[in-house]
């Protein structure tokens, strides 16, 4: 998918319309100016989130104004779509050629992958922020997946506040017992499609995964159950359901669920050593690279067309080389844009990037 | 100081504590009846008076009617071998408006949800199990139980719930299927309903 164009009207300090090279993308501009509030835009326009905050709100230029995001997305040479993110106050109105959509037909449009600082969580974070990671990538693929997470996260919160609950009765702890008993018959359920639906997905990331792009090192990924060496992981079901038995004691006392797919985690290693602990701030670089061009692979396999690429900053994130090296596999594939405040930029990429230079928010020509 | 005068303050509090009325809504409500004729006001509050006064929960399905039993468990013509449960009496006017069900219903009135503070306690299910005893049911045996408790977290854990309460009993309990709206054109099913309807498909 393309996007052809961007208009934006009162987000942040930027104002205007920008025409994008279907290939590589160059914003750049002096600090404070407004290139990463292009590149939020469009990020904006794709996924109706912001990399920055998680009230949309600040970003409308004038308290109580209207200020939109619009673009054109082309999805081969004869469809064409216009989308647009209006914010009005907290309020979000998504269109597809002007006529209201709801946010899971919406976001079926256009999809963007982002590399930025806050995705470094995903290699030196804690393993939440790898579950996000996953969750992400199969939800890019099946987009009900979203409603078994959420449901799955209900049945947590549901079943925590019993926990939570202090009885010494005996009768009332039986009681409690038993309705306990129903929220992890949910749980089971829910739980095993997600355990699934991440083992399937990391088996596609790492048929994709270009393990040693980068020369000095070989990088490996492997989905960590929680429930790994307590029985036959194969029979998911089965397992977790037993695991609940043995160990509803033991989440009685700690008044919150202590097993379950909510504790699971990706492991990342270079050279079979824990990427997060060993490896420098470069080597987390490099892997994060490779885990978004294995998710855009997947992406593209699944679908058969590739989403956006958007990386900010990347004077602050990647070497020359490392940067080089990516940019040279997107090629062919994404359409991309990155943000850098080194002009020189340009000339490396003469004859396929487009450079835009932002000053005061507007693109100069 | 009161923006508005104290009767008029009291009028929008009151809206205010309706579910889905917040202080804008409120306050256009209250401005209404300000300006409605004397008359169609006396009306309103009647008729509020009179729901109270004269609605009542049927002593055996816990239905909401104004004779008691209600109209369905006193009806000889429906079929008093099939309990449809439903959590709230507007879901059985769902059931109803397909009139294709005939059996009788069971209103639970809520769902199991600890962090709102509903356990099976504060549920209607006290005078469900003796509707299966024949001598309480027309002398009719309860054959079949209908779990028609909505499909999210909630409806699915009351619906365990009750099935597990009903186990030691022989009587055959179903749950409603989830899937695809009849006569919809697939195109208009959303990929959550078609998701559930491919996986709770059957073989023809
Ligand atoms: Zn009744």
């Amino acid at each position: 998918m393309l996007l052809k164009n961007l208009e934006t009207y009162n987000w942040r300090n930027i104002n205007g319309i920008a025409v994008w090279n279907p290939d590589l993308n160059l914003i750049y501009g002096e600090n404070g100016q407004g290139k990463t509030n292009w590149l939020e835009a469009i990020y904006l326009l794709a996924t109706t989130k912001s990399f920055r905050t998680q009230r949309l709100q600040e970003g409308v230029k004038y308290d109580n104004h209207t200020a939109f995001v619009r673009g054109t997305v082309s999805r081969n040479q004869n469809i064409h779509r216009e989308l647009q993110v209006t914010l009005q106050g907290a309020v979000k109105t998504l269109t597809v050629n002007g006529k209201r959509e709801t946010t899971a037909a919406y976001l079926g449009q256009l999809h963007a992958y982002a590399f930025t600082a806050n995705e470094l969580d995903t290699i030196r974070g804690t393993p939440e922020a790898r579950r996000k990671f996953l969750d992400r990538g199969v939800a890019s693929l099946h987009q009900s997946y979203v409603h078994t997470l959420a449901d799955y996260n209900r049945v947590v919160k549901q079943k925590n506040r019993l926990l939570q609950e202090k009885f010494t009765d005996p009768n009332d702890i039986s009681k409690i017992k038993q309705q306990i008993e129903i929220w992890n018959f949910q749980l089971v359920k829910l739980g095993t499609e997600i355990h699934h639906a991440r083992v399937e997905y990391v088996e596609k990331l790492n048929e994709k995964l270009r393990r040693d792009l980068f020369g000095a090192e070989t990088y490996a990924i492997r989905y960590v159950s929680s429930l790994g060496g307590k029985g036959d992981l194969a029979d998911y079901e089965r397992l977790f359901a037993t695991r609940l038995e043995v160990r509803l004691q033991a989440e009685m006392q700690a008044g919150y669920s202590l097993i379950g797919t909510h504790r699971d985690d990706l492991e990342i290693t270079f050279d079979n050593r824990s990427l997060r602990i060993y490896g420098s701030s470069g080597q987390h670089r490099s892997a994060l690279i490779l885990l978004d061009l294995a998710a855009i692979d997947v992406y593209y396999e699944w679908h058969q067309e590739y989403p956006l690429f958007v990386m900010d900053d990347v004077d602050a994130e990647l070497d020359a080389r490392r940067l080089s090296l990516l940019l040279q596999q997107l090629e062919g594939r994404t359409q991309t844009f990155i943000t850098t405040s080194d002009e020189d930029l340009r000339h490396r990429f003469t004859g396929r990037a487009t450079a835009y230079k932002i000053v005061a928010g507007c693109i100069e020509l | 100081m009161l923006e508005y005068s104290e009767p008029v303050t009291k009028l929008i509090d009151e809206f205010k504590r309706l579910p889905g009325i917040g202080q804008k809504s409120a306050q256009r409500l209250a401005f209404h009846v300000m300006r409605m004729a004397e008359a169609d006001v006396e009306r309103f509050s009647n008729a509020m008076m009179e729901v109270k006064r004269r609605i009542v929960f049927c002593d055996v399905c816990n239905n909401l009617t104004d004779v008691n039993p209600c109209r369905f468990c006193s009806n000889p013509g429906r079929d008093h071998s099939m309990i449809c449960i439903v959590e709230e009496p507007f879901n059985l006017v769902s059931v109803e408006k397909t009139r294709s069900y005939k059996g009788v219903y069971h209103v639970l009135h809520g769902s199991l949800s600890p962090i709102r503070g509903i356990s099976p306690d504060d549920l209607k299910l006290a005078n469900l199990l003796p509707r299966l005893k024949p001598e309480n049911n027309n002398d009719t045996e309860v054959k079949e139980i209908i779990l028609a408790t909505n499909p999210n977290t909630e409806g699915e854990a009351t619906a365990s719930y009750i099935a597990r309460l009903l186990k030691p009993l022989s009587v055959k309990v179903t749950r409603i299927a989830m899937g695809m709206p009849v006569g919809s054109d697939l195109e208009y099913v959303d990929e959550v309903t078609m998701d559930k309807a491919l996986s709770n498909r059957h073989e023809i």
